[in-house]
């Protein structure tokens, strides 16, 4: 059994694109998000929102696919995933959001 | 069915067996402890006086020996009755003795004390040396007591009496008036009241009666004391008579030192030898003691001791008396002489002038005839002489001496009296000096006595001098005339000074030498008779060996004379009349000393020849025949002297020189030795000499005879010692007299040492003295009997002979060797050694010795005495061993450590080095027990191994000749052979063998027993821990329990943990009352019950309702206290309720304690019925809650609350750490310092229990593990980001699983475990494969998992293994 992962292109209302992803990402669903992102940077030619306000669990299988095309990526991520993002440096190479006061949930 | 119990002693144990024990409290010996049991067979087994008591009533037991030695008539009546009714007669003093065992638990030990006993039909004086020792039941409470007793009855007895008779002999005096004999003699028998509560003694008077001559313990004047009373015609013909105390003239007689008076007397006669007893004695006898023959014997002892004294007594008061006799006879010769003097001189006269006439007529005939004439008219002026003397004296005596004093020139007619001696003292050779200076005055004096002084002094002196001079002076002194004559001869011993002037005192012919014997001892006593007519004084000087000097002072004038008496002046200038010639009377002096002269001599007759008469009372030999030892080495004389003393009535031994004759004397002492000083070999000083060096030939009286007529010889021979000397010729008669008087001297004087020897050889006890050195001197008969060595070999030096040998018995001789020590180095003591008897074989003596001062010689000297206790020795040893194996046996637990301990006693028996053990089962090697941990089976020597191998088919219990020190028994898992290495070349005796063959059975029977605990205590145990609680706790729980009755395991509380299907678990701690088995089967039940209650309705407080009405079934489960809860492990909500139980503790992570004390109500079945309320409490994420039984917490004056507040506390300062460390923390921390004194259930929990999961390693795995484990945070009450983190770290670890660990085998199990303490979380993650090092360079994907694992915990380790890698996390948690 995969661990339940849902990833959702789509659009800002300024037109950049966006993965929205709700779930957990671990090693056994981490293929999944890769192939998402990698469809959705062939789909923009901006930079890629990825969208992590839903996503409860990020392990290093889910962040070596950030850092991978880390340079193209902006990441909004709700509070649980911080320290993950800092500890794990990749929110010196791109820009981390949190998420906005009205979708966070708590 | 009772014979296990009895089966040791087919005898008593018949008869212990037909006691209806179902009456005693200690009931049907078939319900008896084992404790009882062992006592009971250990106590028959020994063959050493023993008794026991047990139980409340002190129930009295008591084995063979002790039947025999003391029981006496209560057998078998005292077979299980209370030990205070058996022995009602002494409980007083052995009650409080008894008590002091059974409260403090040690034992006592009396010497040889005082107890009375009717044992024997009356109160009977015994003593005893006993030790009370506790008995303990099979819990270790005292609850009874054994005595070990050995009877000392005769052997205190034996030594007072001895004491006594002892006293008697210890008179210091030689010689007493018979008064004071008996008075000495009573005032010991005073001394002794026990054996003697009063005596009289009794003197038979000469008309037949008899009269009271002393009395102890018993006034004179008591009616019993009238002579009337005692049966006095059987005592006068020597017969004893034992005289029952009954009438009135022995009511109210005095009781000695007991309690009531004597019920008879024994009343014997003081015999003497050959006549009529002296008297009786009377002694009460001490009703406490038979009269057997021992005390008859001491009685009849002491009356020999008695008439003894009389004896002695009576013969010096007869000499005494016969010395007055003689000088009353003496008086009586004076004046028989005196009266018929008179008579003589007229015949005496008819015959000198015819006499006178015939030799002027016949000086031409025969010389024979010129020659007898000669005689006749010497001896006839000796006679006119000696009866002009005799006659001077009486008419001194009468006061009829008619003097007639005038003034005469006393130099002058001292000179001419002297000058008519000078032709004899020329004659015998000695120079004679006069030196007479003319006197100022002239002295009143009576020619003719003053004659008779001159005379005899110079006769004196010539008779005693042989060589030198004879001196005479006259001289003023101090205003007196004084006139001396000395001479140089051979003196006057200074004690006879005194005697000199004494009538018919001669000085003895043995003491000084002489021209003659002849003498009538009245010279002298003239001379000073004479003087004192004059006014005058004589007195003599003298010293033996140089010379005597007799000096005469006479006052000048006449005023001292009567006047009647003083003739005139002679002339008219008063000129004193000058000398007027020498009267006819100094003839006969003159003659008299001529003939002591040497030219006369041979034609002298024998003037001493012995009187051939006849035997006179001093020739013939004393009453009692008396052995004369005679040496010589002519044979002439050897048998001269023998027929002459074989005639007189001695028995005569002859032998030919001193070296026989010392050889004679030490096979057996004679009366007296007769020996010739000059002999071959060992010459007659040489053998006085050694016989005075040998304190067993001492005190033989020896006569020396010699030829050497001179003076030295004689002080030489009494210097070496020798009792008498004599010159050769000798008179016989003299010879004869002479023998007397030293054998009677001798028995006189060794009245005391025949005493002594004879009651020396009379003990039963071997006798010794031994010298500073250690040398033995002196032994008795009983030494010789037990030893072998008689006194022929004396003296012993050491080494004694009868050491053990050094080479072959090291330790034997060491022991002995030691005790020499104390008896060289103390004043007194005892010891028990082991001495070799002449023959070789091997036995154990008991010494006793004292020093004492040899009064004779100054010398330190030590007296002993010792006993055979061989038997004893042994059966004291095998006792002891046996007693010492079987505590040890009764003391273990288990089969080996029953066998060690029996080797560690047998290794002590025989101080051996070690003591092997080989047990053989089967066909392996044996196992093997030492006391000796290092050694093994393998490291033994091949041929010890053979040997033990050899040994195993050997017949059980039988010393093998082959190796004396091993032993075949059975084993109750097969063979064992024990085999005992000694430490030193120590001989194993046949006793040794004997006591091996003992002990082994023992072990046997020890081992069997052992074996049969062993397997009941695994079959108890399974039973118990089957009763006690859950084996398998859910996880999150710690227990602990001590039952406080060792050795059981289980006791009066338990705990229980339940888990009920809806995942809730039912919690149960509970105390039932009391504890030990009884305890433990009520809690078995109620804690069964409680289980199936709590299953059916999850309910604490139904449960315990229901519970209740069970409890009210069971007596014991009164008062039961209990905690019952049911706990949702998920939220932690608690539902409790407690039947009196204290409260459980709950101790919350910041450190806070809270004690869950709702839901409480009574102890169970109190109130059967009543309703119980019920609490509930939460327990909050990371909080532990403890419970717990009193034991935990209660103390002795301490409040529970304090206890419990140590307990929470102990909870909280644990609250990191695991639970199962935590309860032994508690446990510890809370035990008093002796340990768990009341049972101790705990129960710890802490919430929430901690997480374990298994998982196949496949990926798809990890979401439902991560939320498994996001639950279990989340009940941990953690905060979102250190949920996260730990959820992000543990999936990293989870991942690594995955990927590496099981790369080459997917699917294998990962384990993690995660455990949440107050402040701290721990999570491990384990798989079976082998993780990559991780590189340096960070791998794009899994190096950022390590990375971020250490970043996300506060501490990581890693530790790959050949099984698996395990990943351990910790993370602190903030508060």
């Amino acid at each position: 059994m995969t661990t339940p992962l849902t990833l959702t292109p789509g659009r800002a209302p300024d037109g950049t694109a966006v993965l929205a992803a709700a779930g957990e990402i671990d090693m056994s669903n981490s293929q999944d998000f890769a192939a998402a992102i990698t469809a959705a940077l062939d789909g923009a030619a901006g930079p890629l929102v990825v969208d992590l306000s839903a996503v409860e669990y990020l392990d290093s299988a889910g962040l070596s696919i950030l850092f991978r095309h880390a340079e193209r990526l902006e990441l909004v991520a709700p509070p649980v995933l911080e320290p993950v993002l800092t500890l794990s440096g990749i929110a010196d190479l791109t820009t981390v959001r949190p998420v906005p006061s009205s979708a966070d949930g708590t | 069915m009772n014979e296990g119990v009895f089966g040791a002693d087919s005898e008593i144990g018949r008869d212990l067996a037909d006691v209806d024990w179902a009456a005693t409290p200690l009931g049907p010996p078939s319900g008896w402890p084992q404790s009882l049991r062992t006592a009971v067979s250990i106590l028959l087994s020994s063959r050493f006086s023993m008794w026991m008591a047990w139980g409340p009533d002190l129930t009295f037991f008591c084995n063979a020996a002790y039947r025999r030695d003391t029981l006496g008539r209560k057998y078998p009546w005292a077979l299980g009755r209370p030990a205070a009714e058996v022995w009602t007669e002494i409980w007083d003093d052995i009650g409080p003795r008894i008590d002091t065992v059974l409260t403090t638990g040690e034992a006592t030990w009396d010497e040889a004390l005082l107890l009375f006993l009717q044992r024997s039909g009356y109160s009977e004086e015994t003593y005893h040396t006993f030790s009370y020792s506790p008995l303990r039941d099979d819990s270790g409470a005292v609850v009874g007591m054994l005595c070990v007793v050995i009877e000392e009855t005769e052997r205190v007895i034996g030594a007072r009496r001895m004491t006594t008779l002892r006293d008697l002999g210890s008179d210091p005096s030689v010689i007493r008036t018979e008064e004071e004999t008996l008075t000495f003699a009573h005032r010991q028998l005073d001394r002794n009241k026990r054996d003697l509560p009063f005596t009289l003694t009794y003197l038979f008077e000469e008309d037949g009666g008899a009269r009271l001559a002393e009395a102890t313990g018993i006034p004179a004047v008591h009616p019993a004391a009238r002579e009337g009373v005692w049966p006095v015609a059987a005592l006068s013909r020597g017969e004893s008579v034992v005289v029952p105390l009954e009438g009135e003239a022995f009511a109210k007689l005095p009781s000695g030192d007991w309690q009531d008076p004597p019920v008879q007397a024994l009343v014997v006669p003081l015999l003497q030898q050959g006549s009529a007893p002296y008297g009786f004695l009377v002694a009460g006898l001490n009703r406490y003691r038979p009269l057997d023959e021992g005390y008859r014997g001491f009685v009849e002892l002491t009356a020999g001791h008695l008439a003894a004294g009389i004896a002695s007594a009576r013969s010096y008061q007869a000499q005494q008396r016969r010395a007055e006799e003689l000088a009353e006879l003496d008086r009586a010769k004076t004046t028989f002489f005196s009266n018929i003097s008179h008579e003589f001189r007229t015949p005496l006269t008819l015959i000198m002038g015819p006499v006178q006439e015939l030799r002027g007529r016949l000086e031409d005939a025969d010389e024979r005839v010129l020659q007898e004439l000669e005689i006749i008219h010497r001896n006839g002026l000796r006679l006119g002489k000696l009866v002009n003397t005799l006659l001077d004296f009486s008419r001194i005596e009468a006061g009829r001496m008619q003097a007639h004093y005038e003034p005469v020139d006393l130099s002058a007619v001292t000179a001419e009296l002297a000058s008519v001696f000078r032709s004899a003292i020329d004659r015998a050779g000695l120079a004679f000096e006069v030196a007479c200076d003319p006197l100022p005055e002239p002295v009143y004096v009576d020619r003719g006595m003053w004659e008779k002084v001159i005379l005899n002094l110079l006769s004196n002196a010539l008779k005693f001098t042989f060589e030198g001079s004879i001196r005479v002076g006259a001289r003023v002194v101090d205003g007196q005339a004084e006139v001396t004559v000395a001479d140089t001869g051979v003196g006057v011993a200074e004690d006879e000074i005194p005697r000199l002037f004494e009538r018919f005192h001669r000085i003895e012919n043995g003491r000084t030498r002489a021209r003659s014997n002849e003498g009538s001892g009245i010279g002298l006593a003239l001379v000073k008779e004479l003087v004192g007519l004059h006014g005058g004084t004589i007195t003599a000087e003298s010293r033996e060996g140089e010379g005597t000097r007799f000096t005469v002072r006479l006052p000048f004038g006449a005023a001292h004379l009567p006047a009647d008496a003083v003739a005139a002046a002679d002339g008219p200038d008063g000129a004193p009349g000058g000398s007027a010639g020498v009267s006819a009377s100094a003839d006969p002096y003159v003659q008299e000393a001529l003939r002591w002269l040497p030219r006369e001599q041979a034609d002298e007759p024998a003037a001493d020849a012995p009187a051939e008469a006849g035997p006179t009372a001093a020739t013939t030999a004393p009453q009692v025949p008396a052995r004369v030892l005679v040496a010589d080495d002519n044979a002439d004389m050897r048998e001269y002297l023998t027929r002459l003393l074989r005639g007189a009535g001695y028995e005569v031994d002859a032998v030919a020189d001193g070296r026989a004759a010392l050889g004679a004397v030490r096979a057996a002492a004679p009366d007296l030795v007769v020996s010739d000083v000059m002999m071959p070999h060992l010459d007659g000083l040489g053998l006085v000499a050694a016989l005075r060096g040998d304190p067993r030939t001492a005190a033989v009286p020896v006569l020396l005879l010699s030829a050497r007529a001179d003076q030295d010889a004689s002080i030489e021979g009494l210097r070496a010692g020798a009792d008498d000397y004599m010159l050769k010729p000798f008179a016989a008669a003299e010879l004869l007299a002479r023998a007397r008087a030293n054998v009677e001297l001798a028995r006189l004087r060794n009245h005391h040492a025949r005493w002594r020897t004879a009651l020396v050889d009379s003990l039963q006890e071997a006798f010794f003295v031994c010298d500073e050195d250690g040398a033995v001197i002196e032994i008795n008969t009983a030494f010789t009997d037990i030893l072998g060595y008689g006194p022929e070999g004396l003296p012993y030096p050491p080494v004694h002979p009868w050491w053990p040998d050094e080479r072959t018995d090291p330790q034997a001789y060491r022991q002995v060797a030691e005790a020499f020590g104390t008896l060289l180095g103390q004043e007194r003591g005892t010891y028990t050694i082991p001495v070799d008897h002449r023959d070789g074989h091997r036995l154990w003596a008991s010494a006793s010795f004292n020093q004492v001062r040899d009064p004779e010689t100054g010398r330190r000297v030590v007296v002993g005495t010792f006993r055979d206790v061989t038997a004893e020795h042994y059966a004291i040893q095998r006792e002891t061993a046996l007693a010492a194996l079987s505590m040890r046996l009764a003391e273990a637990v288990s089969l080996s450590e029953a066998l060690d301990g029996a080797l560690a006693e047998l290794r002590d028996v025989w101080r051996a080095e070690r003591v092997l053990a080989a047990i053989f089962q089967g066909d392996g090697p044996p196992a093997l027990t030492s006391t000796d941990p290092e050694v093994t089976w393998e490291s033994l020597p091949e041929r010890r191994r053979d040997e033990l191998a050899s040994l195993r088919d050997h017949p059980t219990l039988s010393p093998s000749a082959e190796h004396t020190t091993a032993i075949t028994l059975e084993h109750p898992l097969g063979s064992l052979v024990l085999w005992i290495d000694l430490s030193e070349r120590r001989p194993f005796t046949d006793q040794d063998q004997v006591l091996l063959s003992l002990l082994a059975g023992r072990l046997a029977q020890g081992l069997a027993r052992a074996h049969q605990i062993d397997r009941q205590r695994e079959t108890a145990l399974a039973l118990q821990r089957a009763i006690l609680g859950p084996s398998q706790l859910p996880i999150g729980f710690a227990v602990r329990y001590e039952p406080a009755a060792r050795p059981l395991e289980v006791g009066g509380d338990w705990y229980d943990v339940l888990t009920f299907p809806d995942g809730r678990i039912g919690i149960v701690v509970g105390d039932c009352v009391g504890r030990g088995l009884d305890a433990a089967t009520v809690m078995g039940q109620l804690r069964s019950a409680c289980r199936a209650l709590l299953l059916r309705d999850a309910s604490p407080a139904r449960a315990l309702m229901t519970l209740d009405h069970f409890a009210a079934g069971i007596p014991e489960a009164v008062c039961t206290t209990v905690f019952c809860g049911v706990l949702d492990p998920e939220t932690g909500e608690l539902t409790y309720a407690s039947a009196g139980h204290p409260p459980a503790i709950l101790a919350r992570p910041n450190g806070s304690v809270e004690l869950l004390d709702g839901g409480r109500s009574l102890p169970l079945a109190v109130r059967p019925g009543a309703s119980r309320p019920e609490a509930g409490a939460t327990i909050p994420p990371r909080a532990t809650v403890l419970l717990y039984t009193d034991g935990l917490v209660e103390r002795r004056r301490r409040p529970l609350s304090d206890g419990i507040a140590q307990a929470g506390e102990a909870v909280q300062d644990g609250r990191d750490e695991a639970v199962d460390d935590l309860a032994t923390r508690i446990m510890t921390r809370l035990a008093p310092p002796d340990g768990y004194d009341d049972d101790v259930a705990l129960l710890l929990y802490r919430h929430p229990a901690p997480l374990e999961v298994t998982f196949p390693a496949e990926s798809s795995q990890l979401g439902r593990v991560r939320d498994a484990l996001r639950g279990w945070l989340a009940r941990c009450g953690l905060s979102r980001r250190t949920t996260q983190n730990v959820l992000v770290a543990a999936g990293e670890a989870c991942a690594n699983a995955i990927e590496h660990g099981h790369r080459h085998s997917p699917g294998d199990a990962v384990r993690l475990r995660a455990e949440a303490h107050a402040d701290r979380l721990d999570l491990v993650i384990a798989d079976s494969g082998r993780w990559r090092t991780p590189r340096a360079e960070p791998d794009p994907n899994r190096g950022h998992g390590t990375a971020l694992m250490r970043a996300l915990m506060q501490e990581i380790t890693i530790t790959p293994g050949p099984d698996g890698t395990t990943v351990r996390m910790h993370t602190r948690i903030e508060s």
